[in-house]
């Protein structure tokens, strides 16, 4: 997985300015894998532990945003600002902290879900806007 | 020089034993697909709770083969950024709806792969006046077996194609639906999704379980 991932993400090109480069190289200390496999859509919670005080303060607010409640790894990542790449990377150290984790059961999307539960959204979504109507019923 | 092989990352961590888990909304996502334009992110921010995000990701790329003598590919790093918003339903099943828009070029693919994984589905948004921007979309959705309608956003001017000019234009075989839409609209949206929920579970019922990216 993730043959992708750059061997040098930092590379000066990656991103247009220079400023934010440095920070992301920062922010990682140089590292440039995460140690845990977190898909786009991995949902993180808070957990007992706390960021150590060596973390960087985007740390910190990754902990109070999945406080409200939890969040994807896509949000979270947008929502700083900061490339997916680099907040893996925070999440990571997150996790090794126990200041935050994955929920147990199965909250990630499945690739293969039930009949249940698309008849479910089906029916969650005209019960939220009852004037919506599918194509199939319509034409 | 090559670079050592850097360890496998190791699967994230779960907490186990936590009874109260079990009444956490289940999650799904859909992707929001199409060309440069056609209308993604309006279409994510019609039903999304929260303002859209754009968020970024690094990509490496092959780029053109100049150093092909020392034996190294040479590698251009990119930035890409893609949409992301959500909703919240609590009825009948506490459910939570993931929307991932996808990068408008068509060139980063490894992207796309990463963004359907686990999807219910795709919408392929498309513009009368540009067509052929969504056709990668159509050919990649096919070929990875994911169910996609197509839905056509009504651009204020542009001229409404009947639905038969839009399916040959797009190579659609018949069982794709293919709808109009207002992308700015919240029920139009939500019909689009509902559309693409019913032909997921069309689909569903015809195709061996785990033919989907499950290994992709
Ligand atoms: N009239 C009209 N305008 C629309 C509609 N949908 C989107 N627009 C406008 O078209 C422009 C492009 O829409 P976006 O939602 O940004 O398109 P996009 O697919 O996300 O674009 P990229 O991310 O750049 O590929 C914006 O100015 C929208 O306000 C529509 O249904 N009708
Ligand atoms: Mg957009």
């Amino acid at each position: 997985m993730n043959s992708r991932h750059p061997q040098a993400f930092l590379a000066a090109d990656a991103a247009g300015d220079e400023s934010s480069v440095v920070r992301n190289y920062t922010l990682t200390a140089g590292r440039t894998r995460p140690r845990y496999t977190l898909s786009l859509d991995s949902v993180l919670e808070t957990g007992p532990g706390r960021p150590g005080p060596a973390l960087p303060e985007e740390c910190v607010r990754i902990v109070s945003l999945c406080q409200q409640r939890r969040r994807s790894v896509t949000e979270l990542a947008g929502t700083l600002g900061r490339p997916v790449s680099v907040v893996r990377i925070l999440i990571s150290d997150l996790l090794d902290a126990h200041a935050l984790r994955v929920p147990a059961t199965t909250t990630a999307p499945s690739a293969d879900p039930t009949r249940q539960l698309l008849e479910a959204l089906s029916a969650g979504l005209k019960a939220r806007w009852p004037d919506a109507v599918s194509y199939a019923q319509a034409g | 020089m090559p670079f050592p092989t850097p360890r496998q990352a190791d699967p994230a961590p779960f907490s186990r034993g936590r009874e109260a888990d079990t009444d956490k909304p289940a999650i799904l996502k859909i992707v929001i697909a199409g060309g440069f334009g056609v209308g993604k992110t309006t279409l994510v921010r019609a039903v999304s709770e929260i303002e859209p995000l754009t968020t970024e990701e690094y990509l490496t790329q092959a780029s053109a083969p100049t150093d092909k003598l020392h034996g190294v590919e040479a590698k251009d790093t990119t930035t890409v950024a893609f949409d992301f918003g959500r909703f919240s339903l609590d009825m009948p099943l506490p459910l939570e709806l993931f929307l991932f828009g996808t990068p408008g070029q068509d060139r980063f693919v490894d992207l796309w792969y990463d963004l359907s994984h686990g999807a219910i589905g795709a919408v392929v948004l498309a513009d009368t006046r540009r067509l052929e921007a969504s056709f990668t979309a159509v050919s990649f959705f096919e070929r990875i077996g994911l169910p996609f309608i197509v839905a056509v956003n009504q651009f204020d001017g542009a001229h409404r194609y009947p639905e038969a000019d839009i399916r040959d234009a797009l190579d659609l075989p018949a069982v794709i639906p293919v709808l109009f839409c207002d992308a700015r609209v919240t029920t139009s949206v939500a019909g689009v999704l509902l559309t693409l929920i019913d032909q997921a579970l069309s689909q569903a019922s015809t195709r061996p379980a785990h033919t989907t990216l499950q290994d992709a």
